[in-house]
């Protein structure tokens, strides 16, 4: 039993960091019917800016972690913007259907060569805001840092949603998101709405890197991984929906890790995929997703 | 007009073509990773063997000709190093190849040489079956100047069960062909002795939660872990293991000795133990010069060397082909084989000195008396004591 409390516990922590990841895939799905490809690059940028300020290695640390927090996250948002600006809006101007795949990976790409030169290729100790000893709760261990992540986590996509139901600008974001075309006749500028949900969700990924990187390693490869696996914790919880993100990093961080305590540790990633597949196969909506109709 | 310059680009390629004759240097190649996790001990393995080139050049070279490196950088992907060793072989003509860190990039691409008869001289990668790859063909052109894992299974099963009594042990390992090979290995040494790991656990490159494996093992009952992987997932394991409150010895091949290991387990990495064949420790003249010249050069964090074992390896690497090529008076890939597998002169490395270190059927120069025992002390290794 406490086995099993204890891969659970380790499963909500690292489904989490999928999660926030996934939520930021569904920021920029919902306005504009386009993905950032690069939304791992953008939690590693945020990690190892996050690096430079509380780090020793660029001759810092320059402040304390909490204060880093809000530059990160404007960071965050800026290169966000500059994702939207430089990858999909040409895209979504000639109407190209899947333009914006490839000029976001590329953007990934270049991102990550970027943070390569600067940072260099080795990965890097994030130093942890938090005693790294192990808190005791119903018989399992539990890091402070992880605690930390859930929290963090939910509190940001929480803030994102009370945000888009209270604030006048939120409601322009989910009139965005529910019809785009009716959004701009109602005098919506809907182009500022996608630089906008751009922005939100790397500021979202940027977050989430500074979040995670004391638990994990931080370096320019970081994203890589991370980027894809949230992204199908992304299909399997559907991708319109924050609910669907969280349950389905939830799901997907704890069938990982109890798959790999009794299954088999070689096989740790193969459940998860399999559940991809199914959902694919029998909800291609997703857990939490809406069925959207095309129209032609 | 048309003559005249039809003249002066004969006279140019005669020129350089004479320039070519007169000094025309020794090409011999460097593959290792040198970014990605393996990086610290390709750049460091390179590094090496820059050294060594830049002393014997500066003495002149070998056979009047100066060493050229031509260095490319694996990734620690198979597919790349095999695109790299045609490249080197057919494009570059190099006389032979220096370098593999990693056991699959190694065993994926030394066949290309092995059919140009161009010797590689493997200086970090461990795998045991490598230099046995061609054993079935008469001439062998793969040689090898690092611990292969044979010798360090059986230190690491040695120190685990014999001197520090555990009896319950642990193999994490990862899914790569190192990390793979040396499992087995490792089970090898265990049988031999009749016993068995009570966990038996595998884990991804990039993986950043372990906990499944440690708590198969803990569960398991183990009271040692040994491991065989690289810097950054080993202290992964290190760190997963202050996250369960579990805390057993961590011993394991020698990788457990990079930068990226020590530095991101900070004191969950101390005391942990592995085999070495260099440990930045100026006990002797010529380890004091290297590690000096070394520091002097590239300048390292905190003076302390991103991977000892592979710059050592590396210098000894290019000092032994240089010997070779030197008794063969010839660059010719079958004559520099031949002189290796009997060399008559000494080699004084700084991991060694190698006195006939090869022979037709034994392509190791390290054997278990030239390695030692390595600890992780507050961010450096030290000999185990």
């Amino acid at each position: 039993m406490e086995i099993l409390l204890q891969l659970v516990f380790s499963g909500i922590a690292l489904g989490m960091i999928y999660a926030v990841i996934a939520f930021g895939y569904q920021l920029t799905f919902a306005t504009s019917g386009t993905l950032n490809f690069g939304q791992g690059e953008s939690l590693m940028l945020g990690a190892l800016v996050g690096l430079s300020l509380v780090g020793t290695i660029h001759g810092g640390p320059y402040m304390s972690y909490l204060l880093m927090i809000p530059l990160v996250i404007v960071f965050g948002a800026l290169q966000g913007m500059l994702v939207e600006w430089i990858g999909v809006r040409p895209a979504i101007k000639i109407k190209s259907e899947f333009g914006w795949i490839m000029s976001t990976i590329a953007l990934a790409i270049i991102f990550k060569n970027v943070a390569e030169n600067i940072w260099g290729k080795d990965d890097l100790t994030f130093p942890s805001p938090l005693s790294s000893a192990p808190i005791d709760i119903l018989g399992a261990n539990v890091q402070p840092m992880q605690i930390a992540v859930v929290v963090g986590a939910l509190a940001i996509m929480a803030a994102v949603e009370i945000f888009n139901r209270k604030s006048i600008y939120g409601k322009a974001v989910v009139a965005t998101a529910n019809d785009r075309d009716a959004a701009g006749l109602m005098g919506i500028n809907t182009r500022a709405v996608i630089t906008f949900s751009y922005a939100l969700s790397s500021a979202v990924a940027a977050f989430a890197g500074v979040l995670v990187a004391p638990l994990t390693l931080t370096g320019a490869t970081m994203g890589a991984s991370l980027g894809l696996k949230a992204f199908a914790v992304a299909i399997i919880g559907g991708l319109t929906s924050g609910v669907g993100a969280i349950v389905g990093g939830l799901i997907l961080g704890i069938t990982e890790t109890t798959a790999g305590y009794y299954i088999s540790t070689g096989y740790k990633d193969v459940p998860g995929l399999v559940l991809l597949l199914l959902v694919l196969a029998v909800k291609p909506s997703g857990l939490f997703g809406k069925a959207a109709i095309k129209k032609v | 007009m048309n003559f005249k310059l039809n003249m002066l680009v004969a006279g140019l390629a005669l020129g350089f073509s004479a320039s070519a004759l007169a000094a025309e240097p020794i090409k011999i190649g460097v593959a290792g990773p040198f970014t990605g996790g393996s990086a610290p001990m390709g750049v460091s393995m390179r590094d090496g063997v820059k050294l060594a080139v830049a002393d014997i050049n500066a003495k002149g070279g070998v056979l009047g000709r100066q060493i050229q490196l031509i260095e490319r950088d694996d990734e620690a992907k198979p597919e790349r190093g095999v695109q790299i060793a045609q490249e080197l072989i057919n494009k570059e003509k190099v006389v032979a190849t220096v370098g593999y860190i990693n056991t699959g990039v190694a065993l994926a691409s030394q066949r290309f040489y092995q059919d140009a008869k161009i010797p590689v001289m493997n200086n970090v990668a461990t795998g045991s079956i490598i230099t046995k790859q061609f054993a079935d063909q008469p001439d062998n052109y793969i040689f090898r100047n690092s611990a292969n894992d044979q010798i360090q299974s059986q230190m690491i099963i040695k120190e685990a069960v014999d001197n520090r009594k555990f009896k319950k042990v642990a193999i994490l390992a990862d899914s790569t062909n190192y990390g793979q090979l040396g499992r087995e290995d490792l089970e090898k040494v265990l049988t031999a002795r009749g016993m068995k790991a009570v966990a038996v656990e595998k884990y991804n490159i990039k993986d950043v939660d372990m906990t499944a494996q440690l708590l198969k093992a803990k569960q398991a009952g183990a009271d040692v872990v040994l491991t065989y992987g690289i810097g950054p997932e080993l202290a992964q394991i290190a760190n997963g293991m202050e996250k369960l409150g579990w805390k057993v010895p961590l011993i394991g091949s020698w990788t457990l000795s990079m930068a990226n290991f020590i530095d991101n387990a900070g004191k969950n990495g101390n005391g942990t133990r592995m085999p070495q064949t260099f440990i930045q420790d100026p006990n002797t003249p010529k380890r004091k010069a290297f590690i000096d010249a070394y520091v002097k050069a590239y300048n390292p964090p905190q003076g302390r060397m991103p991977s000892p074992v592979s710059a050592a390896q590396g210098y000894d690497s290019i000092y032994l082909l240089a010997a070779a090529i030197k008794q063969a008076g010839s660059t010719d890939g079958p004559k520099v084989k031949a002189a290796l597998e009997n060399l008559s002169e000494k080699v004084d490395g700084v991991v060694t000195t190698y006195d006939k270190p090869y022979s037709k059927d034994n392509h190791e120069a390290i054997n278990a008396q030239t390695t030692v025992f390595g600890e992780v002390k507050d961010g450096k290794v030290v000999l185990a004591k």
